[in-house]
């Protein structure tokens, strides 16, 4: 289908579909039993300028936005969701400071970024707090010129291996939501700890940590935006990343069907392919019309929010909500069309199956987007 | 420094087809691709230029103009400039004859310090255009170079395999040095040069453009050498087969293969 894309983007989907069907595809499944972290991979991307695509040209970057993004994460995901997400997490923790850094702090992280010299990371689950956000403990108290930061993050993607965290702490217990503040912490700041390294379904390859404050000295120009925004930074990053997950929704579907085609076509049963039963037919059919409609979902949304709209949160939850659902409905599907050698390891779509399931999970589950979308058009209406 | 890389656009061997008439090969423009080998001499002027700032890269192709579109890779890379030199007069050139049109080029455009080419072309496979060049440039050649090092801006030095032997040359330049195809691979490229190749246009030149040109040495009349016949070979299917002793069959599945190909 044409998307009408921009020369410019042409080239960023061509570039990363290179690197993935060159270089991903051929350690996506040992980087997956591993559980290798694709530091290489972040190299090649970092060469070739993709990590800076979304990241503005006055701090070194493309100058994109989220759609230039999604691209990247889109064709890495076609091969390994698990690679795709380690980038797309860097993208997570930069987006805050690219929206509510001071100058002094996107002219000191920005530009490292987009050229790859620093991972980033957002750090704001917790045990006990998850799709409730306002319910996180970790906390912030501010003495002299530092804040001190106590408490603990959990599933923290690009945990350990990340340069910069963005964290989210109370610094007012009173305010609830409005006592949250972010801050930019660096790997290395006295009392930051990286914690146990989680034992994942999917996404093996990338790096899913706890992470532990123990008096973890701050210094306070390391605040982002104002004390007491940080619910406000977190909700407006997510806005803008949950394209993101349906970008590796979409890419992971699009690998899936890729591989259930060429099997269908070559498989024989009954003396003829399987690509000949009406049945396969019918499914193969299915992953293409969801496929398409997910990703016109997707790049639409992208284009609502890289156009400058003030409110888009509605339209970043369906595109996010849809492509995870169609990614975890296609992958089981093509691990059905492949019977027993989709559901071995010598195949892609066993790990594809197993890294879709997550689309459907973080950055707020499906179930919280709902919330999400139901609140906005019953205001609405 | 100045390094002119000869690159040649050649049909991927994948989607060759054939006039059988003529004997050429049919050039469609959505099957050309740089040659690998010519690609890996790229590499080498890339990695002098990465740790040695003043160096300017040319490329200099020969073809028709539907090879523009592959030039453009190389801007992609990190070459400065591209030049095509493409004239229907010398459709049906040989390798001595092209040996003898790139080397007017080089003459025109300009003093090379270091002139790369790779060992030889896909579609042709000679490996004799680079020493013709040389000659007719009457300036060093040296022969499937595996490493290529700048020593100081007047010599580089250069690694050669041959028959599991090393050697280890250094030469004066201007010299002109041809690569063995896969001693390195060429890099990827990077998004702002692929932004900058959009609008790239290569320099095109024709031969009216090349000063003391003899016309009678190139196309189908001046080359030395002609297809004389056109043969084309068909390969029977292969088949996979499976034995159940290892050493056994590994030895017998050579033997099988060597039988096959004598």
């Amino acid at each position: 289908m044409e998307y009408f894309l921009s020369e410019e983007q042409k080239i960023i989907k061509s570039l990363a579909k290179r690197i993935s069907d060159e270089y991903v595809s051929k350690v996506a499944i040992k980087y997956d039993k591993e559980g290798i972290f694709p530091r290489d991979i972040l190299d090649l991307l970092a060469y070739t300028e993709l990590t800076g695509v979304y990241i503005p040209k006055e701090y070194g970057g493309f100058g994109g936005g989220v759609m230039e993004m999604c691209l990247v994460v889109e064709e890495l995901s076609r091969n390994c969701a698990g690679v795709a997400v380690s980038y797309a997490a860097t993208a997570l923790g930069a987006y805050p400071i690219i929206l509510y850094g001071k100058e002094e702090q996107k002219k000191k992280y920005l530009p490292k970024i987009a050229k790859g010299e620093l991972i980033a990371a957002f750090a704001l689950t917790e045990a006990d707090a998850g799709s409730d956000v306002s319910s996180i403990k970790t906390t912030a108290e501010k003495k002299g010129d530092y804040y001190i930061l106590n408490g603990s993050k959990h599933w923290i993607t690009n945990g350990g291996e990340a340069d910069v965290y963005v964290v989210f702490a109370v610094t007012d217990k009173s305010k609830g939501p409005r006592g949250i503040s972010a801050f930019i912490v660096e790997k290395g700041y006295e009392g930051f700890y990286c914690g146990k390294k989680e034992d994942k379904m999917g996404i093996r390859s990338s790096s899913t940590t706890e992470l532990i404050f123990e008096d973890c000295k701050v210094p306070k120009e390391n605040l982002l935006g104002r004390e007491g925004t940080g619910f406000i930074i977190a909700m407006k990053t997510f806005d803008r990343t949950r394209p993101g997950v349906a970008a590796m929704a979409v890419g992971i579907a699009q690998g899936a069907y890729e591989h259930a085609i060429r099997y269908a076509k070559e498989r024989v049963q009954f003396g003829q392919p399987l690509s000949s039963f009406q049945a396969i037919q019918h499914m193969l059919a299915d992953m293409y019309i969801n496929i398409e409609a997910a990703r016109s979902l997707l790049y639409s949304t992208c284009r609502m929010i890289d156009s400058g709209a003030k409110d888009f949160s509605k339209e970043s939850s369906a595109c996010k909500v849809f492509a995870s659902d169609v990614a975890m409905k296609v992958t089981t599907d093509a691990v059905q069309i492949m019977g027993g050698n989709g559901y071995v390891k010598d195949y892609p779509v066993e790990k594809m199956m197993r890294d879709a399931k997550v689309t459907q999970i973080f950055e707020g589950a499906n179930q919280i987007q709902r919330n999400i979308i139901a609140s906005e058009i019953i205001k609405e209406y | 420094m100045k390094i002119l890389v000869c690159i040649k656009q050649v049909v991927d061997p994948e989607k060759v087809e054939y006039n059988v008439q003529t004997k050429t090969i049919k050039r469609n423009a959505q099957h050309l691709m740089n040659n690998p080998a010519d690609l890996s001499a790229l590499e080498f002027a890339l990695r002098i230029k990465d740790v040695n700032k003043d160096v300017h890269i040319t490329t200099l192709s020969m073809g028709p103009v539907e090879c523009e579109s592959k030039i453009k890779e190389l801007i992609e890379v990190g070459c400065d400039s591209c030049v095509l030199l493409s004239d229907k007069r010398l459709a049906g050139s040989d390798a001595y004859s092209t040996a003898y049109a790139l080397a007017k080029a080089i003459e025109n455009l300009g003093n090379y310090d270091l002139i790369l080419c790779g060992e030889s072309s896909l579609d042709g496979e000679t490996s004799i255009v680079p020493p013709q060049i040389a000659e007719y440039l009457n300036i060093p050649h040296i022969s499937f170079a595996t490493n290529i090092k700048v020593f100081d801006l007047q010599h580089v030095e250069i690694e050669r395999k041959f028959k599991n032997q090393l050697f280890k040359l250094k030469v004066e330049l201007p010299a002109l040095v041809s690569v063995k195809k896969d001693s390195v691979f060429l890099r990827l490229p990077k998004l702002s040069l692929m932004i900058k190749a959009l609008s790239y246009t290569p320099q095109i030149i024709s031969l009216d453009d090349l000063e003391n040109f003899d016309f009678s040495k190139v196309g189908a009349e001046g080359s030395k050498t002609s297809v004389n016949r056109f043969v084309e070979q068909s390969f029977e299917d292969v088949k996979c087969e499976i034995y159940e002793d290892i050493e056994d069959a590994q030895i017998e599945c050579i033997a099988n293969l060597v039988m096959r190909f004598l």
